[in-house]
């Protein structure tokens, strides 16, 4: 299959089975909301050290959120429930009740088959004693008192399994080239809902492999896909690409990652060949690690 | 299936214990056995049918025509459904409810909404006293739900209620917020003397200052604009009332009390 002079290969992504959230930040104006957003998504790369991968889904206009200011949506994903409802609440409290004027809402209903996390339910003892709960159209919220007024978070937010670890990797004759097509893949999928790429910027260029020959390690450099290394290992790679990058994401379901794939890989492709882009491909472990396989060619038919 | 309607023929001398007459209790019953039960009526036993002319069989929209003030526990413990009363209502109307929607064109008596735990009741008058409030010995007023009063309420509004809220779209009696233990009480018109007594947590939300001033158990925490007050005007947003109506205000005056209990309470004050 060759989109403007760009080969997809036959090959897939596999992605894994995550829980994920839906958070919201408001606060006075769209900046301060963002300054709040950024640091609560912030260090949320991949959950191997991070604990978490998150990042900011899109801003909110003042009629789309609970209290009628600006804010931003924030997507979370963990590997269980557990370990999102830690993440989300030691950022949630670190990063948001400390953000001037901010106020955290819940931006995914409860889901009846998975269990609530907590929000601000735990938060609520920063207020030594002067918090108060408000029951309102049957959520409940909390006021805790902080410097600035009051900080309101709702109780809890809902949970979804979700998957994380959709990707495609770019291969490009120069390195410039490469990030260009990133960036524009990009541009495109922020537009979609539902989605993340969590890395900085949207883009990763240190893809690995699992295993190592060091014992300590259990990933490493993805070194069939290292152009420095094409004369050296057992590369992927044909002689004129010269760097590859991925766009890893995860999503609220496997068919927004459908979506968010095609259009990335829509937007790569357009610069086509005339501006070195060579490939399309994926990374997989074999197909027997992740049970969502996302197979280039079907997507892009 | 219509409309059950319960029409009274003439108004009683004594008191009548409706509570029988709810949904969950009539679900099954033709309008023959309907005619059949027996309410307590002062100190004897009447038959459903020497009360009421009865039309329709479907509880779950139930109307009471011709009512009068000595009709007592309508809707008590109703969990769904609809009741429409034309005319006053008694004691205890919807006590214990725990979901459905009660409707009332007249007034109601004392303990309105009594120990009331969910569901929605409107009262198109006044109320008496003790809306949403525990049965006396009883710690625990209403849990839930939401009780919206068009006209006046009398005395201790919200004594001992715990959660949900009262919106009184005309004034509140003395004592309103009495003990209270939680929950929200919004007042439109004025309140009447002692507002918020022993009050230990809750919120009282007033449009105007109370003419009586604020007691001297309440302290003055200063002016504030509170997040959570656009949500709750948003939420009053699909209700029928003068509420859904009012031009949404998060500017408030915060008085903290009663500082002779926990004084965890507050009356906030549109600015």
């Amino acid at each position: 299959m060759i989109i403007n002079g760009v080969t997809i290969d036959e090959t897939f992504a596999e992605a894994f089975p995550m829980r994920g959230t839906r958070v919201i930040i408001t606060a006075q104006n769209l900046e301060w909301a963002m300054n709040s957003a950024q640091a609560f998504t912030g260090f949320a790369t991949s959950v191997i050290a991070c604990g978490c991968e998150a990042g900011i889904e899109r801003t909110l206009e003042p009629h789309e959120t609970p209290d009628g200011r600006p804010g931003v949506a924030c997507l979370i994903f963990a590997m269980g429930g557990k370990g999102l409802a830690k993440q989300v609440e030691t950022r949630a409290g670190q990063c948001v009740l400390t953000s001037p004027t901010s106020a955290l809402f819940s931006g995914l209903p409860m889901d009846q088959e998975e269990k609530e996390i907590p929000l601000g339910k735990n938060l609520r003892f920063f207020g030594d004693g002067y918090q108060i709960s408000k029951m309102i159209d049957g959520k409940r919220y909390w006021r805790i008192p902080v410097m600035d007024g009051e900080f309101l978070a709702e109780e809890t937010t809902g949970i979804r399994a979700s998957v994380g670890g959709g990707n495609f990797l770019i291969l490009a004759e120069s390195q410039p080239q490469a990030l260009a097509a990133c960036e524009a893949a990009i541009r495109e999928m922020r537009k979609l809902p539902n989605v993340i790429m969590p890395f900085p910027g949207g883009v990763v260029r240190s893809g690995s492999k699992v295993g190592s020959k060091y014992k300590a390690l259990n990933a490493s450099t993805n070194d069939a896909f290292c152009p420095t290394l094409k004369g050296q290992t057992k590369t992927e790679l044909s002689p004129e690409v010269e760097s590859v990058m991925e766009i890893v994401i995860d999503g609220l379901t496997e068919d927004d990652i459908n979506k968010a794939m095609r259009t990335g890989i829509q937007a790569a492709c357009e610069l086509g060949a005339e501006n070195g882009i060579r490939r399309i491909s994926a990374g997989n472990y074999g197909g027997k690690l992740g049970p969502f396989h996302f197979h280039l060619q079907e997507i892009m038919a | 299936m219509s409309e059950l309607i319960l029409t009274l023929k003439s108004a009683p001398a004594q008191r009548v214990d409706c509570s029988p007459l709810t949904v969950d209790k009539l679900e099954g019953k033709n309008i023959k056995d309907i005619a059949a039960l027996t309410l307590v009526v002062g100190n004897q036993k009447l038959r459903v049918d020497e009360l009421f002319d009865i039309d329709g069989d479907d509880p779950a929209v139930m109307r009471f025509e011709n009512a009068t003030d000595k009709l007592d526990h309508i809707g008590h413990g109703m969990t769904t459904g609809t009741i429409t009363v034309n005319g006053n209502a008694g004691a205890y109307l919807g006590q214990f409810m725990m979901g459905g929607e009660i409707i009332v064109n007249g007034n109601t008596g004392i303990y309105t909404a009594c120990e009331m735990k969910k569901g929605f009741i409107k009262v198109n008058g006044n109320a008496g006293d003790f809306v949403g409030a525990a049965r006396i010995g009883y710690k625990n007023g209403m849990t839930g739900g939401t009780v919206v009063i068009s006209g006046n309420t009398g005395a201790r509004t919200g004594d001992h209620m715990r959660r949900g809220m009262i919106l009184i779209e005309g004034n509140a009696g003395d004592y309103c917020g009495s003990r209270m233990v939680s929950g929200t009480i919004a007042v439109l018109g004025q309140v009447g003397a002692h507002l918020g007594y022993a009050m230990k947590r809750g919120t009282l939300l007033l449009q105007q200052p109370p003419k009586n001033g604020i007691s001297a158990n309440f302290n003055d925490c200063g002016s504030h604009t509170l997040a959570f007050l656009p949500l709750m005007f948003a939420s009053f947003k699909k209700l029928d009332s003068k509420f859904a109506k009012l031009e949404p205000f998060s500017r408030v005056q915060r008085y903290a009390g009663d500082l002779s209990g926990i004084g965890m309470g507050e009356i906030l004050v549109k600015i």
